[in-house]
């Protein structure tokens, strides 16, 4: 169908979105539509930023966008857009906004809103769609992105009317925001966005309710759980950081004296050089932590999920332990582990009230930091390469208090995880539980958006950082001084691994021998970059990408059969972790 | 062993794909609908069955319940019947 004469007068040529739109006019009062209406209620609910690629069908949106008071990042790759909202919304702790135009724009964003949806991060994801009159009848960009949606979203609209608009963006952040956090989307069709709508609707927000007479009971219960504990343990998840619940935990974790273990999303919630922190648990985790998980009496889940990668085989995980499972999400608890006591609620409410006083614990803390002491890191590694566990330590612990590190997936991720010092929740982004490899370098551009004077590191792989290299033009554009750490062992390292340990050294499809040369591509893109494989150029290599003023890209040379230790093969019990000595 | 969940949700577009989407996507069968609607809400009671026997109805439950636009939901074979639904309160275990 042919744009109406109306859509033809009000959208006109695209326009640049950046850095030109704050000059521009904004559109006059009687000309509010469908699209006008979406970006006025995005800036009323305070949003600052957004995330986007241009297209057909969202150009009324992108028109809009033109003298209004967002910041629109132009990203490279929606899939981009859609990483980079999720880092500006794991740091802000304010929902990322990314958007698209219909069709191969929508379905670019679908593995974004799925590692939101997967890593609970608030994102409201805004697509442009077809014409009404058209929908359904495959015509051009035409995808049915609601329904490829649903199983990825907390909730989604396709609007039909743009008078509800205003009343949907404030319904979508409420959503998006609310209870367990996660992305929602709104489909526009491209004619209600360019019309003019009357009596907008306003959205009323829910009543929550008070607290629960059953959450108070079930944090009774769980105290007097505690009180008979010998050995307890705090199992801490990503919905600690999430619930903003950081600060409560650490109090709680001193005056108890509990020790604790931490998921990958986890990491930072207690800092990761706190005495009675074991570490990660799981496939990857510490020796110290899975044994602790392993022997402990009391098991106390705190915005958890018992995932697989962090329980390994579910029958042989916590044997000896009564759980405590406090999470938000009702439906997470007992999903996968039966507890004792469930209580769904937020944390930083649970926590503050938590309160079993003076435990007889000491036997057990003294067994648990003896572990962990016997078997703390090593990073006396052979040879003069360089050691990747020992530059990431090295690294974060110069980067400071405020460093944040945002990864790909693979080897490089379990390294992080393993041996980066975190000092905050929220430090550590990281595709957890989509692992989406790609993930890295957008979420570095969104959380150094949000967060300029952080010592934001984008951790990568010579594998990952190829799936949205092409947002390094990204990063150029607006001059954002990231850094950059590419570990390169020639290899997709993980698989690789596996394929070593599993599948008899039957290698397939691993190797990258071909890979271009990193620096050079960095310098085409107008980004400082250089070169290290010896282990006496890590301290300057450090202070030459940390100190760097603009955005800076070190491509470190490592081994390329350096493996992740310990690893719980799959089928296995999280104490039957295998080591490099014993394999 | 099946179970019947007796559910009221918003008549809004796309509520069925979402809810019947998810029943199949967390293991479960459905071997029964009747769906009637009532006003700007649909009352609907489904036989369901899980595909293993680590699928609790409870859990499936609580998954429903969380959809946005569910007004209520309960199931026979927990502590909670069709009349009782969700009555320690939204998306709060049984």
């Amino acid at each position: 169908m042919a744009e109406t004469a109306f859509e033809r007068d009000l959208i006109g040529p695209m326009r640049a979105s950046s850095p030109t739109q704050a000059n521009a006019a904004p559109l006059p009062e009687k000309m509010q539509t469908g699209a006008t209406l979406l970006i006025r209620a995005l800036e009323n609910l305070g949003i600052d930023t957004v995330f986007g690629y241009p297209g057909g069908a969202i150009m009324p949106v992108y028109d809009a966008l033109v003298g209004s008071k967002l910041r629109h990042i132009l990203m490279r790759h929606e899939q981009g857009a859609a990483f980079a909202a999720d880092g500006w919304a794991r740091v802000t702790g304010k929902p990322g906004v990314c958007i698209a135009t219909s069709g191969p724009g929508a379905t670019n964003l679908v593995t974004g809103i799925a590692n939101a949806m997967m890593d609970s991060v608030p994102l409201i994801c805004i697509t442009g769609q077809v014409p009404t009159p058209l929908l359904g009848t495959d015509s051009f960009q035409e995808v049915d992105i609601l329904g490829i949606s649903l199983p990825i979203v907390k909730h989604s609209w396709l609007v039909r009317d743009a008078a509800v608009i205003p009343a949907i963006v404030e319904e979508a952040y409420h959503l998006a925001t609310s209870g367990r956090p996660g992305p929602v989307l709104i489909d526009l069709p491209k004619d209600v966005a360019a019309k003019p709508a009357h009596s907008p609707r306003a959205f009323a927000l829910p009543n929550d309710g008070d607290v629960a007479a059953h959450v108070e009971q079930g944090l009774a219960d769980a105290t007097a759980l505690m009180r008979q504990a010998q050995r307890p343990l705090l199992y801490i998840g990503g919905g600690v950081g999430l619930a903003g619940a950081a600060p409560a935990l650490r109090r709680f974790a001193r005056k108890t004296g509990i020790p604790g273990v931490a998921t990958l999303k986890g990491l930072g919630a207690l800092p990761t050089d706190e005495p009675l922190f074991l570490g990660m648990l799981g496939m990857h985790g510490t020796k110290a932590a899975n044994l602790a998980v392993h022997q402990c009496d009391l098991l106390i889940a705190l915005g958890a999920r018992f995932d697989d990668r962090a329980t390994g085989m579910l029958a042989s995980f916590a044997p000896h332990a009564k759980i405590i499972h406090i999470d938000i999400d009702a439906a997470e608890i007992g999903k996968l582990r039966g507890a004792d006591v469930g209580v769904a609620c937020d944390l930083k409410y649970a926590l503050n009230l938590l309160d079993p006083g003076p435990l007889a614990i000491e036997d057990w803390v003294n067994r648990v930091c003896e572990t962990k002491q016997a078997f703390a890191w090593r990073y006396d590694a052979p040879g003069d390469g360089i050691y990747a566990p020992a530059l990431l330590k090295a690294l974060s612990e110069r980067a400071g208090d405020d460093f944040i590190a945002t990864c790909d997936v693979g080897q490089h991720q379990m390294w992080a995880a393993q041996h980066c010092r975190f000092a905050q929740p929220q430090a550590h982004l990281t595709s957890g539980g989509l692992g989406a490899m790609g993930y890295g370098l957008p979420a570095g551009i969104g959380a150094k958006l949000a967060r300029p004077h952080a010592q934001v590191v984008t951790i990568t792989g010579d594998g990952s950082i190829m799936l949205n290299i092409q947002e390094l033009a990204t990063l150029k554009r607006y001059d954002l001084a990231l850094k950059i750490l590419l570990l390169d062992n020639n290899a997709l390292g993980m698989v690789r691994q596996w394929q070593e340990l599993f599948y008899e050294e039957r290698y397939s499809e691993v190797e990258l021998p071909d890979n271009p040369d990193f620096v050079e591509v960095a310098r085409a893109f107008g980004i400082d970059a250089f070169r290290a494989d010896k282990r006496d150029e890590v301290p300057g290599l450090i202070e030459r990408l940390l100190g760097a003023s603009g955005p800076c890209l070190a491509h470190v040379v490592i081994h390329p059969r350096e493996n992740v230790w310990p690893l719980v093969p799959p089928g296995r019990g999280n104490h039957e972790m295998l080591e490099e000595d014993a394999r | 062993m099946s179970t019947t969940l007796y559910l009221l949700l918003d008549r809004a577009e796309g509520s069925l794909v979402r809810l019947l989407g998810l029943i199949e996507r967390r293991g479960f069968h459905i071997d029964q609908m009747v769906l009637t609607e009532a006003g700007s809400e649909r009352n609907l009671t489904l036989k369901v069955r899980g595909s293993d026997g680590s699928r609790s109805p409870d859990v499936l439950k609580r998954q429903i319940d969380r959809l946005y636009g569910m007004r209520r939901v309960a199931c026979d074979g927990t502590s909670d019947g069709p009349d009782e639904c969700c009555a320690k309160g939204r998306g709060q275990p049984c």
